[in-house]
């Protein structure tokens, strides 16, 4: 079970949008963390995802367990958040 | 077992719509709640699906209850039920008028032509829609924005007006085209589905340099999407690879981010005038160095990201770049891989090939955009040939073409 759902992005990033998109058209909550106006929590989301790169999805299980998701990718998007 | 079936959703929805049109095209008949005009509803929605409001949830006679079913799950649910019959099966495929691989540009625009003459229209998209237009940061020459558009703001327009029109964006994939004569029958992540008429807009994916580190570092320091991932090198040297037009344009959009851009072109920049130009200025501006001739050897780093990139010059000497990441723009290469046994005609790069109303060697097959052979590459032609495709595509549905 889904507690929350992160998702770091940034202004010009497209495939953020598509992550919002897709949790939008499922009903899904999430917050927003837009490293354009964050610039400072870059750090944090490359240590939780290893990459460079935007979006990162931290989806938090209701047990607290966490599932980092790297880019626009429904086959892991999908799964962790049902 | 007289109560109805209820279908739990929102307009916006396009599983909603889905499974909406599945009942229909049965004569099924159903209730249907709008959960955004009923608060009462969204409530119940909630309460089924664990605090989420999960849609389409669909309440059954039997008080049994699918949320966001595949239209095969529905179709196996409703022959359960009895309410359906079991020999159906072929038509318990879902058919549509037209189905478009991609939501770029082209796709889109054509969806606005087609479903503005109310032809059932499905769009699958399995990245992001609005395509590689999307990802572009600032578009210039496309026509009617006197200075400019960003890509995020043209794919947002396009597809809401795709959407005004009725045209339904599903978020999947599309695994292969089948002729069957009358009937295209397309496998694709929701499951086969049926077209009178299918255009195929898929466009082109980023194309590799192969070099060792390339795959180690993807994301890591090796990139492909400068508007996704140029914000990690605020104040960090960068490597482009790459001399055309894309090259040119993202080595400038980083700019806004890194400290200092080593451009390494292969042979010599193959980018046009106007990006030349512009060029020069933040070559002038120490921001952009421009290295001819030279071809990429090895991407270099370690467990922080990338830390060098070792390439070859025009004399074969060993040159090493210090930098922090490396943004590849090579070219394309086109999105046909799905067609291998479709049977459509792909000329020697692995385009499709077209007649002059856009249709390809199968009738009611049709291509547009960057994906055909001889497209000019631009999201204006993009647009124009979805346009032309859409035309000839109701032409074909009508028996005149
Ligand atoms: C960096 C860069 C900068 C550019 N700048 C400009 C510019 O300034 N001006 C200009 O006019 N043009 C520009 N272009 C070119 C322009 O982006 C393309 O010409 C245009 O996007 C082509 O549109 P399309 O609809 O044919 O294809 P695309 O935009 O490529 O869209 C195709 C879509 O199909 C999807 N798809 C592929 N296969 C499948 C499948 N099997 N199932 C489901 N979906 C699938 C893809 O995910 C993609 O979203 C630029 C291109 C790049 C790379």
């Amino acid at each position: 079970m889904v507690k929350n759902i992160t998702i770091f992005t940034t202004n010009t990033c497209a495939y953020c949008q598509m992550v919002k998109t897709y949790l939008r058209a499922k009903g899904v909550g999430y917050d927003e963390v837009n490293l354009d106006e964050n610039p400072h929590r870059r750090i944090e989301a490359h240590s939780l995802s290893g990459a460079l790169t935007v979006p990162v999805t931290v989806v938090t299980k209701t047990d607290d367990s966490q599932e980092i998701i790297v880019g626009y990718n429904l086959s892991k998007l999908v799964p962790a958040i049902s | 077992m007289s109560q109805q079936i209820v279908v739990y959703g929102a307009s916006w929805c396009p599983d909603c719509h889905r499974s909406r049109t599945f009942l229909d095209e049965h004569h099924i008949s159903y209730d249907w709640i709008d959960i955004d005009e009923d608060p009462a509803a969204a409530d119940k929605v909630a309460q089924i699906n664990h605090g989420n409001k999960t849609i389409p949830t669909i309440i059954f006679p039997d008080d049994s209850i699918l949320v966001e079913p595949s239209d095969k799950a529905l179709s196996e649910k409703l022959v359960t039920l009895n309410i359906m019959q079991p020999d159906n099966k072929q038509s318990a495929v879902v058919t549509h008028d037209v189905i478009m691989v991609g939501a770029g540009p082209a796709a889109l625009t054509a969806a606005i032509y087609t479903t503005r003459e109310d032809i059932d229209t499905l769009l699958f998209e399995k990245g992001v829609i609005g395509g590689l237009a999307a990802v572009t940061d600032l578009i210039d020459n496309y026509p009617g924005f006197t200075n400019g558009v960003h890509g995020l703001e043209l794919a947002d327009s396009l597809r809401g007006q795709a959407e005004r029109f009725g045209a339904v964006i599903e978020l999947g994939e599309v695994m292969s085209i089948k002729d069957e004569g009358k009937m295209k029958r397309l496998e694709t992540t929701s499951g086969d589905m049926l077209a009178r008429a299918v255009l195929i807009a898929t466009g082109s994916d980023y194309k590799k340099t192969g070099v060792p580190g390339e795959a180690e570092y993807y994301a890591r320091g090796v990139h492909y999407c400068a508007t996704c991932d140029g914000a990690f090198y605020r104040d960090k040297k960068l490597a482009v690879i790459g001399g055309g037009n894309s090259a040119v344009q993202e080595s400038i959009f980083l700019t806004r981010f890194a400290s200092h851009i080593d451009l390494l072109v292969r042979s010599t920049l193959k980018a046009s005038e106007v990006l030349r130009s512009e060029l020069k200025q933040y070559v002038a501006a120490g921001k952009i160095t421009v290295h001819e001739g030279v071809k990429p050897k090895e991407i270099v780093g370690d467990d922080n990201g990338v830390n060098k990139i070792i390439t070859t010059d025009a004399n074969d000497k060993e040159v090493v770049y210090d930098i922090d990441g490396v943004f590849v723009f090579i070219g394309l290469l086109p999105n046909t891989g799905f067609l291998k046994s479709s049977g459509i005609e792909l000329d020697a790069v692995g385009l499709i090939k077209t007649d002059q109303n856009l249709e390809t060697n199968i009738k009611g097959v049709f291509a547009a955009g960057d994906v055909r052979s001889g497209a000019t590459m631009q999201i204006a032609s993009a647009a124009g040939e979805g346009a032309t495709a859409a035309l000839k595509i109701r032409e074909y549905l009508e028996g005149k073409l």
